[in-house]
């Protein structure tokens, strides 16, 4: 024990008294952090996390495969070891300081970084603050027991410089801590989890990203704490005291054996993709973290309209409403977006949709929910509310959206929202009422309200969702698959054989939706509640754009832009019981649209998409349906 | 009498296709300074690791203060002192740590300072060992050599490629330790080393010993003959030597002032030169006599020089 000891703290202090280990340890992940934090701009969110993640692991294979790997080649060659033959000691301290002093140099140079994320650049410290510096001791002395083996199998200096550029290199740049995993083609993401740097850094991201503990990344702390373990066992076993004693380049083998637990961890996650999953998901929140300011934007807030404002939108949420007075983006620490010209709004909510069905046909085989919810989102609705009478598909995929893996709105099925009453005659509504009906889906397009019929809707508070597109659709008119954002968000192919299908002459839908107006004329102008609904994935109405259309059609009837959009967003929110959501407020989600122009004028500015923001993340609209 | 501190019998190490050591027998007394004399690749120092522990043998017996080095290894360890050649220190350690790290490793240690003091290193005892000269080097290993304060010292080239000033500066410090009544063993190829530290040499040859005993006894053994070299003022006249030294061989130098003479009983061959020269009345100018060293010894025995 004494040995050990002395050994330790003879080895702290000759790293110490050496200027690389000093300019490695500090100095090297310092330059690299402040880079890093400047391309990511750390300091405008949560990047800071994914920074000194990377940071960290960059500094802990250096640790581990330069300094740990190479030193006691270094001694080896020098003679120096072979002094140590003659005293009473097994390689047993040896190994074990150099795994205790590789931690305790790399350890505060970590703490330095900790320090630098917080003061400056606005880290939180982790609720689990315990289980990341219990995972990076871990991590850190993992690596530097790799590169004892190193030490151990190399016969050479100029070897084990090889053997160490061989790992390192992959392991930084498969590990995800200078690429993101889920850039990577999905053979690449594969192969990076048989990297035991991917879980060093995963297991890091795990726990300051999704505040995991280390019970919850077991697989990783297991696969590493295996690593020191075996490490240590074979550096011992192999240990060499003089260069003349020369390795087989069998026993070169037992770096394979070392690299075991991770073989295994691979093969598992090979099959289940849960840590490549994970990374998308940790990537999604790290992308909803950041700080935006949009700026000298008209805004309406689900209510009311602002001319001129801006908005902060920090965590995924909407910090603040600024009216009138210029905020300043670089002191609000907030990426600035201008917004000149242009109207933001909350996220579109349609009330109404079918996303089993593909509105391109009749039948439902085949169709394909995921790119239904992405054709939503792409035109800026954040959620919607599926009527799929077998929703198991969707309930699938509105999983993976809430877990992040993928992108898409909101889902909330028709049965979380009571009594919704889908209806086509006088006579249903008024059974539906009856029945104490909380919503009208469908109302009567085709038979005039009756006055009475109207005012006990108005008074029970029930919402109205007349879903207009589904009738005008009924004409089927081609001029419906003329829309340039219908365009955007179909393939030609399938667009092209919809249109072939049409016959050349229809009816107007003008006159076919006269009826359906006037009823939903007189609800609203009785003071009703009134709700947008497209009912896509009906004959002819696309999922995407369909809400843009029903709102031109409520517009077209008569209804004001402004409670046409107040339909579609903060009254469609309050059926849904989405609270936190179709509004642009402080606290509330910062799920919303940003379209060229004034829709509140002109309806039809609200198919002139610029932006689409869905918890904090400003989304990739055309990476939308690369996705899988 | 007290038994050896080490007993070598039939010592064999052989390496894949070499054999480094064929039979080798010897020991080492209590007190005693006990020398392995040979040329590099003689097996000397492949024979001195085998006794510290650090290498495996092949086959024989072998015993240092009643340990088997292969078995008892650590144990043997505890109690020897080592002085290897070329090793190092980290350069940046400094010397003051060197001993103190060393002596952690022992279970009973002297007092470092003091032993600096010895050595005359207190002055560097906080300098880096890569400030220090190769004879300051070479003390700081016999320093550490003697940190445990080790019955047995062993000694491999102790002054290898130390210029020879700081040369005798070693063989002092071994001729002290000496005096502290430890064995050593040393392994050294200079003649000059083994001849005046040691008690006792073997020397050693393609992995055999091949004379063993003080260095007078195998001087004494070997049929090289003592030589007498003789110079007078004037010329010698013509005419043979005396009868005396008819069993000698002797040659005159081309002036005849000079006669070098081999003699096998030197004492009475340079008597009766002196009886001579003085008969024939002239005046002796130098007389000496030279014995034949080990260098000449080991010339006779093996064929060739110990320096190559």
């Amino acid at each position: 024990m004494k040995a050990y000891l002395a050994y330790i703290l003879i080895n702290i202090k000759l790293t110490w008294r050496d200027r690389m280990v000093v300019f490695f340890n500090y100095l090297f992940p310092l330059i690299f952090f402040f880079t890093y934090a400047q391309l990511f701009r750390a300091e405008q969110g949560g990047a800071i996390n994914q920074v000194y993640a990377s940071v960290l692991v960059i500094g802990v294979l250096g640790n581990g495969f330069f300094g740990g790997g190479i030193r006691a080649v270094v001694e080896r060659e020098q003679n120096i070891l072979r002094r140590f033959k003659v005293a009473p000691i097994t390689p047993m301290p040896i190994v074990v300081s150099s795994i205790v002093v590789g931690l305790f140099n790399y350890l505060p140079s970590a703490l330095i970084m900790f320090a630098i994320s917080y003061f400056f650049y606005g880290m939180k410290v982790p609720g689990n603050w315990l289980s990341a510096l219990v995972f990076i001791v871990i991590g850190t002395c993992a690596f530097r027991a790799l590169g004892a083996i190193i030490a151990s199998v190399a016969n050479s200096m100029a070897e084990s410089q090889i053997i160490i550029q061989l790992l390192y290199f992959p392991m930084m740049f498969l590990s995800g801590a200078t690429f993101p995993v889920s850039l990577f083609p999905n053979w690449l993401q594969i192969a990076s989890q048989f990297i035991p740097a991917t879980y060093l850094f995963s297991g890091i991201q795990d726990i300051l990203v999704r505040r995991e503990s280390l019970l919850q990344i077991w697989p990783a702390v297991l696969a590493l704490l295996a690593t020191i373990a075996l490490c240590i066992f074979i550096s011992v076993k192999l240990f060499r005291w003089e260069k003349g004693e020369k390795l087989r380049p069998a026993a070169k083998l037992w770096i394979a054996a070392v690299l075991a637990p991770f073989f295994l961890v691979g093969v598992w996650q090979a099959y289940s993709r849960d840590n490549l999953v994970k990374a998308k998901e940790v990537t999604r929140q790290l992308r909803r973290s950041r700080s935006l300011l949009i700026e000298n934007v008209r805004v309406f807030d689900g209510a009311k309209v602002i001319e001129s404002g801006a908005v902060l939108i920090r965590d995924g949420r909407i910090a603040q409403v600024f009216e009138g007075s210029k905020p300043d983006a670089k002191a609000l620490r907030a990426e600035p977006v201008e917004g000149q010209g242009k109207t933001l709004l909350p996220g579109l909510i349609d009330a109404q949709v079918l996303l089993s069905r593909g509105a391109g046909r009749t039948d439902t085989e085949g169709a394909d929910v995921a790119r239904a919810l992405a054709a939503h989102l792409f035109s800026g609705v954040t959620a919607v509310l599926s009527a799929d009478p077998q929703p198991q598909k969707v309930l699938a995929e509105s999983a993976r959206i809430a877990r992040g893996e993928r992108l898409g709105p909101d889902v909330r099925l028709s049965i979380q929202v009571p009594k919704m009453s889908t209806t086509r005659t006088v006579a249903d509504i008024e059974a539906a009422i009856d029945a104490g009906a909380s919503a009208i889906v469908g109302g009567a397009n085709m038979e005039r309200i009756p006055d009475a019929v109207v005012a006990k809707i108005v008074e029970k508070k029930i919402a109205y969702i007349p879903m207009l597109s589904v009738r005008e659709a009924q004409s089927a008119d081609r001029a419906l698959l003329d829309r340039s954002l219908l365009q955007q968000v179909l393939p030609p192919i399938a667009l092209n054989s919809i249109r072939a299908a049409l016959p050349t002459s229809s009816a107007p839908s003008e006159a076919m939706l006269a009826i359906a107006n006037d009823n939903l004329r007189r609800i609203y102008g009785a003071g009703g509640v009134v709700v947008a609904g497209s009912g896509a994935g009906n004959m002819l109405v696309f999922h995407g754009p369909a809400i843009q259309r029903e709102l031109q059609l409520w517009v077209r009837a008569g209804i004001p832009a402004q409670a046409a959009l107040s339909s579609a967003t903060i009254e469609a929110a309050k059926l849904l019981r989405i609270t936190y959501a179709g509004r642009i407020g402080a606290g509330a989600e910062a799920s919303l649209l940003m379209v060229n122009g004034n829709p509140l004028a002109e309806i039809g500015a609200l198919e002139a998409i610029s932006l689409v923001i869905f918890k904090g993340e400003r989304v990739d609209r055309s990476s939308l349906f690369d996705e899988e | 009498m007290t038994p050896p501190v080490m007993e070598v019998r039939g010592l064999h190490k052989r390496y894949d296709d070499f054999e480094a050591v064929r039979g080798i027998d010897f020991e080492v007394r209590p007190g005693e300074v006990f020398g392995l004399l040979g040329p590099n690749g003689a097996g000397k120092t492949t024979t001195v690791e085998i006794l510290e522990g650090i290498r495996p043998r092949t086959s024989g017996e072998v015993r240092v203060l009643g340990y088997d080095p292969g078995v008892e290894t650590l144990a043997l360890k505890r109690n020897i002192g080592v002085a290897l050649q070329s090793t190092n220190l980290p350069e940046k350690m400094k010397v003051r740590e060197a001993l103190a790290l060393f002596a952690s490793f022992y279970p009973k240690t002297v007092d470092g300072g003091k032993l600096l003091d010895r050595l005359q290193l207190s002055e560097k005892a906080d300098a880096y060992y890569g400030t220090l000269s190769g004879g300051q080097k070479q003390r700081v290993a016999i320093a550490l050599a003697l940190i445990n304060d080790p019955q047995v010292v062993f000694f491999d080239e102790p002054t290898t490629g130390l210029d020879p000033q700081v040369r005798l500066e070693i063989h002092s410090l071994i001729t002290q330790l000496r005096e502290g009544r430890r064995s050593i063993l040393l392994t050294t190829h200079y003649i000059e080393e083994a001849e005046r530290l040691c008690d006792r040499v073997a020397i050693v040859d393609q992995g055999k010993i091949i004379a063993i005993g003080t260095p007078k006894e195998i001087q004494a053994k070997t049929a090289t003959r003592s030589r007498i070299d003789l110079r007078t003022e004037t010329p010698i006249p013509d005419g043979a030597p005396p009868e005396a030294l008819a069993a000698d061989k002797w040659e005159f130098s081309g002036d005849r002032r000079a006669l070098t003479v081999h003699a096998a009983q030197p004492a009475r061959t340079l008597v009766e030169l002196v009886k001579w020269i003085d008969s024939l009345g002239l005046t002796l100018a130098d007389i000496h006599l030279k014995r034949p060293t080990l260098e000449d010894v080991f010339i006779e025995l093996t064929g060739k020089s110990l320096r190559d």
